[in-house]
C-alpha cells in the first residue's frame, strides 16, 4: 500500500485501486492559513496546516512502509483532522494496541503539536488493564487497535475514557470483528481500503450507555456480586453439613455445583483478583466437600475429612470476605 | 447409579510394568467403582503378565501396520459408541487428533486427562499452538499430581485443574495391611534408576556419609534399582574412600519381582528421595503405605507427600548435602517419631492417596461435567 501526496490531495493506492483521503480546500486564501490564526501570523512565513499534513503523510510513508497498519494510520489521521482543527484548545489523545514506540504515534503527535503545543498523544501499554488506569472521560479521541485486544469489555473500557462527543477510532487489518460489538459498529462510520479498516465512533449518549453496561467495571461488579451471593448460600449449606442437619439428598451435589460455578466466576475475574489463589481455594473446598460426602457414605468413616472441610471452608470464606467485602 | 464404558489409550505403546502404574491403575479403580467395562487400547510390546492383576480389564491390541496413534485414532473412530469416558495420560501433542476425533463423534462423552507432569514440563507446554489449546479445551477434566502444580496451572491456564495425586490401589498390596512397626529395621531405603541425573543418588550417599559418624546405632543404606555405569564407578570410588561405610551400603540391582521390593519397604524405617525433579513419584506412595517415614528434597510433591512436613521431612535444596544429611540424622535419632509416624503416614495415605477414594471423587467430577453440559 502506498500513500500518494500531491499539492492538492492525499490518497492511498494499492493494486491499481485508489482511495482519496483528503483534498486541499479551495478557499482563496487557505494557503496563507497557518497553525495559529493570530493576526500576526498572517504576516509571517509559517508552514501551512495543509503543508504540514502532507509532510505528516509523507512521514507515514517513509517510517511505516513495512507496517501492515500503514493504511489504518492514514485513515486515522484523515478522521482526526477535523477534530484537531475543530477549536483552538489543546487535545489529549490516547492510543492503545500498538507498541508504545510506534512511529505512527510520533507522526501524529508531531502534527498535533504543530497545531497546538499543548496537545498530547499518550501511548498505552498493550495490556488492556492500562485502559483502566485512565480517568473516565479524559481524552478527546482514542486510537484502538482492535487486533491487539478484541475483547468487547476492553473496547467499552476505551469508550468510557473518551469525553462525550469525542471519537473512538477502532482499526483492524482482520476481515472479521467480534460479533458482540455489532451494536457499536452499526453506529460507526466505516472507512475501508485494502486490508485496512477504520471504524470511527462518536461517543454520544447511546454509545456511552452501551459502554457503561458492557465495560469491565460493570462486568466485575456483577460477577463480584454473584460470587458473594454464592458464597453466602454455600456458607449456610456447609454449616448445615457440619452440624449434621437434615439435608436433602442432593445437598452435596448442590454445594459442589455452586463451588464449580464460583470457581469459574473467579477465573473469569482472575486478572482483577488481589488474591490469585482464590480459584484454587474454591477448587480445594470443592474437593473437601466431595471427599466428606464420599466418606460419610462409607461404613467406617475417617474424621480427617470433616476437619479438612472445616479448615478449607474457613480459608475459602475468609479469602472471599477479604477480596470482596473487606 | 450410571455405569460408564471406559477406555484408556496411552500416547505411546504400553509396556507390562505400566499396567500397575498410575496411567492404568487409576482408570482401573474407576472401572471397579463405576465402570461397565474397561479397555486398554495399545500396540502390543510383549507379554503382559500384570494384566492378571486387573480382573475385568480388556487389552485391545492395535494393528501393527500403522503407527500407534494413527491406529488409536482409527480405533476411536470406529468404537466411539463403546467409550463414555476416555482416559488420556500426559498433555502430549500426540493426543490432539485423538481427542478431537472422539469429541466430534461423542460430544456427550467425557475426556479425563491426567497430566503426569512437573513444573518444568508444564511451563513448556505450547499454549500458543491453537491445536494444543483446542486439545486442552476438549478435555473435560484435567488433573495434576501436586498442589504446587495445581496452583501454577490455574495461573497459567485459567481453567480448573483438579488435584489427584499418584496414589495406591490397596487391593494390590495386601501385605501392607499386615505390617507392624516392630518388623522394621534401621534401614534407609531409596528406589529408582540410580545414577540418572534426575534421581540425584550420589547426594544420598554423601549425606549418609556425613551423618554416619553421629549415628548412635548402625543404620543400613539400601539403594534399590538399576544402576548406571557412571553411578557404579562413583559408588566403587566412594566405598574405597570410606571403607567403614561400605559394609553398610547395599546396591540391590534391578528388582523385577514386586514381592522382593515389598520386603525392603517392610524393613525400612526411612525412605529417602534425593531427586532433583519429580512430579509425584509412585515409589513414595508404595513406601508410605508400608509405614516408611519419608525424607525428600523439595520436589513438586514434597509438601503433599509429607502433609506439609508433618509426616515426613523436607530438605528443600537439591544440592544441599549438609542440609539433607542433617534431616536424615535427626530422623535416625528420633525413634519415637518414627514409631508414631509409622501409623500417621499410613492413615494419611489411606485418606488422601487411596485410588479407590480418588476414583470416588472422579466419579462425582464426571457427574458434574455431565450436569454442566446438560445445563448449557
Amino acid at each position: 500500500m502506498k500513500i500518494i501526496t500531491t499539492d492538492t490531495s492525499i490518497s492511498l493506492e494499492e493494486s491499481g485501486q485508489n482511495f482519496t483521503l483528503l483534498e486541499k480546500p479551495t478557499l482563496p486564501d487557505y494557503s496563507n492559513v497557518t497553525k495559529r490564526p493570530y493576526f500576526s501570523f498572517y504576516y509571517s512565513e509559517g508552514e501551512t496546516i495543509w503543508r504540514r499534513l502532507l509532510s505528516s503523510m509523507a512521514k507515514f510513508r517513509d517510517f511505516c512502509q513495512d507496517d501492515p497498519y500503514l493504511g489504518c494510520y492514514a485513515l486515522i489521521l484523515r478522521r482526526l483532522y477535523p477534530l484537531l482543527l475543530s477549536d483552538n484548545r489543546a487535545k489529549n489523545l490516547t492510543a492503545y494496541g500498538a507498541d508504545t514506540d510506534c512511529m505512527a504515534y510520533r507522526v501524529i503527535q508531531d502534527f498535533m503539536t504543530f497545531l497546538h503545543t499543548g496537545s498530547a498523544l499518550t501511548a498505552l501499554a498493550r495490556s488492556p488493564f492500562s485502559l483502566m488506569a485512565l480517568s473516565p472521560g479524559s481524552c478527546s479521541a482514542l486510537l484502538y487497535r482492535l487486533d491487539t485486544c478484541p475483547a468487547p469489555a476492553a473496547v467499552c473500557d476505551a469508550i468510557n475514557r473518551i469525553k462525550p462527543g469525542g471519537l473512538l477510532l477502532l482499526y483492524t487489518i482482520k476481515e472479521t470483528v467480534p460479533v458482540e460489538l455489532a451494536p457499536l459498529f452499526s453506529k460507526a462510520v466505516k472507512d475501508s481500503f485494502g486490508p485496512c479498516t477504520l471504524y470511527t465512533l462518536t461517543a454520544d449518549e447511546a454509545v456511552l450507555d452501551f459502554a457503561r453496561e458492557n465495560g469491565s467495571e460493570a462486568f466485575i461488579l456483577a460477577r463480584a456480586s454473584e460470587i458473594t451471593r454464592r458464597a453466602e448460600d454455600l456458607h449456610s449449606l456447609i454449616q448445615a453439613m457440619l452440624v449434621g442437619a437434615a439435608l436433602s439428598e442432593d445437598a452435596y451435589f448442590i454445594a459442589v455445583t455452586i463451588l464449580q460455578q464460583t470457581e469459574e466466576l473467579l477465573l473469569s475475574l482472575y486478572d482483577y483478583l488481589e488474591n490469585d489463589e482464590l480459584p484454587v481455594h474454591a477448587n480445594v473446598l470443592k474437593e473437601a466437600v466431595l471427599n466428606y460426602e464420599a466418606e460419610i457414605r462409607r461404613p467406617s468413616s475417617l474424621t480427617v475429612y470433616r476437619e479438612k472441610l472445616i479448615q478449607k471452608s474457613e480459608i475459602f470464606f475468609a479469602a472471599v470476605e477479604q477480596e470482596f467485602l473487606a | 447409579m450410571r455405569k460408564y464404558k471406559m477406555c484408556m489409550i496411552p500416547a505411546y505403546s504400553l509396556e507390562n510394568v505400566q499396567l500397575l502404574k498410575d496411567r492404568v491403575i487409576l482408570p482401573y479403580a474407576c472401572y471397579r467403582l463405576f465402570g461397565e467395562c474397561f479397555s486398554i487400547v495399545t500396540h502390543i510390546t510383549g507379554d503382559y503378565p500384570y494384566l492378571s492383576y486387573l480382573e475385568g480389564a480388556d487389552l485391545i491390541p492395535l494393528p501393527k501396520d500403522r503407527p500407534h496413534m494413527d491406529a488409536a485414532v482409527s480405533y476411536v473412530s470406529g468404537h466411539s459408541q463403546d467409550i463414555d469416558l476416555l482416559f488420556l495420560f500426559g498433555a502430549r501433542g500426540e493426543y490432539m487428533e485423538l481427542a478431537r476425533t472422539y469429541k466430534s463423534l461423542r460430544p456427550d462423552g467425557v475426556i479425563y486427562l491426567k497430566l503426569d507432569t512437573n513444573i518444568d514440563w508444564a511451563n513448556a507446554y505450547p499454549l500458543h499452538d491453537k491445536n494444543f489449546s483446542a486439545f486442552l479445551e476438549d478435555c473435560d477434566i484435567i488433573s495434576c499430581e501436586t498442589r504446587r502444580l495445581q496452583s501454577f496451572l490455574y495461573k497459567k491456564w485459567l481453567r480448573p485443574v483438579e488435584y489427584i495425586p499418584n496414589g495406591v490401589y490397596y487391593p494390590l498390596y495386601p501385605e501392607a495391611d499386615e505390617i507392624q512397626f516392630s518388623d522394621k529395621e534401621n534401614m534407609i531405603l531409596t528406589v529408582g534408576r540410580l545414577g540418572t541425573a534426575q534421581k540425584n543418588s550420589m547426594m544420598l550417599l554423601y549425606a549418609y556419609a556425613l551423618a554416619f559418624p553421629a549415628l548412635k546405632e548402625p543404620w543400613e543404606l539400601v539403594l534399590a534399582g538399576s544402576v548406571t555405569p557412571e553411578f557404579q564407578a562413583e559408588y566403587d570410588r566412594f566405598c574405597k574412600e570410606f571403607p567403614p561405610l561400605a559394609t553398610h551400603i547395599h546396591l540391590t540391582g534391578h528388582i523385577s519381582d514386586k514381592q522382593t521390593l515389598y520386603q525392603y519397604y517392610k524393613k525400612a524405617k526411612i525412605f529417602a528421595l534425593p531427586s532433583r525433579a519429580e512430579g509425584s513419584p509412585n515409589v513414595f506412595s508404595e513406601a508410605a503405605i508400608f509405614g516408611c517415614t519419608v525424607i525428600t528434597t523439595g520436589v513438586d510433591a514434597a509438601l503433599d507427600m509429607t502433609d506439609n512436613g508433618r509426616v515426613g521431612r523436607i530438605s528443600p535444596n537439591t544440592a544441599d548435602v549438609k542440609g539433607f544429611s542433617g534431616e536424615l540424622l535427626s530422623l535416625c535419632q528420633d525413634a519415637d517419631y518414627l514409631a508414631c509416624n509409622f501409623h500417621e503416614i499410613r492413615t494419611y495415605m489411606r485418606a488422601y492417596f487411596d485410588y479407590e477414594r480418588l476414583a470416588d471423587r472422579l466419579r462425582n467430577l464426571v457427574g458434574l461435567q455431565e450436569m454442566k453440559r446438560r445445563r448449557s
